[in-house]
């Protein structure tokens, strides 16, 4: 691929091989053991090399699930600062996405994208609902989500990584 | 299991038998300790959680214990009456595996336990405002 004046260089290599961090801002486990399921060789994401990272510093994506406890938002506020920009956030399961069935409860602060954004008001954010999501549902978003930062207009003549199929079959 | 009882009979309330293996010994307050100290030592019951309840009029601390050999699960009831100040004897001097489950009584319905070695903050964020008991039934979410 030649250098070209249309190459956004920053979206082009964050679209390529997504890492992900994983933070859990006070989920119950079952939406963190499908993201741990997504690793497997059942489904096997590294194959669109997608892998998990042991620091946000090193993460072109967040993966949050949990519906994002008093505790947890200033921990994931201060996650979200040290990823490096430009970032896609992914609320996994229904609790990150609207606090699920904890929307009442005294100790929340959430959902996510309300947290994230108090940080960054222009913050990419991504949801897969779902209690848990099914893994293919996980990689269904962040397949949809690479899309949705590939415009037509601006890369549709450069075919960006391989063509992805949400379903293992 | 009613004659094995009798020691501490006159520091309880009744006996209460929800089931052959389900039994409940209310007590007030100032007695749990002796309660659960002969249930553990003397009785050699295993303690496994506790509970604490707002019931209103009062609260409740519920120490449950559970007799392995036959299966029966033996709850000590205790009642704090002074909704202003509850307190209570701490068992954690007696059960070391009591004391998280204390800390947690104390975040969430702010019961005093006296002796308890470490009665800090467990479960609420650091920035909780002092003296607002979330499981109390007064507060409104």
């Amino acid at each position: 691929m030649a250098l070209g004046e249309r190459m956004d260089w920053k979206l082009w290599s964050l679209k390529k091989s997504i890492w992900v961090f994983h933070v859990n801002t006070g989920a119950c486990n079952n939406c963190d053991i499908e993201i741990v399921n997504l690793l497997t060789p059942k489904f096997d994401v590294e194959r669109f090399g997608i892998k998990l990272v042991g620091s946000p510093r090193h993460a072109d994506a967040l993966l949050v699930t949990g519906g994002g406890t008093r505790q947890a938002a200033v921990r994931l506020r201060e996650v979200y600062r040290q990823t490096a920009k430009p970032c896609v956030v992914f609320c996994m399961g229904a609790c990150a996405c609207g606090m699920g069935i904890f929307e009442k409860g005294y100790h929340m602060a959430g959902p996510i994208d309300h947290i994230i954004r108090e940080v960054d008001p222009g913050a990419i954010i991504a949801y897969v609902p779902g209690c848990p999501p099914k893994p293919e549902a996980m990689i269904m978003g962040v397949v949809k989500a690479l899309a949705a930062l590939q415009p037509e207009e601006k890369y549709g003549t450069e075919p960006v990584g391989q063509p992805v199929v949400a379903d293992p079959g | 299991m009613d004659n094995q009882l009798s020691p501490i009979r006159d520091k309880l309330a009744g006996i209460e038998r929800a089931m052959e293996t389900r039994v409940f010994l209310p007590c007030e307050a100032e007695h749990v300790y002796e309660v659960c100290r002969f249930l553990f030592e003397e009785l050699e019951l295993r303690f496994v959680i506790s509970t604490g309840i707002d019931a209103e009029d009062c609260f409740e601390v519920l120490h449950h214990f559970s007799d392995d050999a036959s299966g029966a699960l033996v709850t000590v009831k205790a009642f704090v009456r002074d909704r202003e100040a509850p307190e209570l004897d701490s068992i954690t001097p007696l059960i070391p595996g009591a004391e998280w489950i204390e800390r947690e009584m104390h975040d969430l319905l702010g019961i005093k336990f006296r002796n308890h070695p470490n009665l800090r903050r467990l479960i609420l964020e650091d920035d909780w405002p002092e003296g607002v008991y979330p499981l109390r039934k007064e507060v409104q979410t």
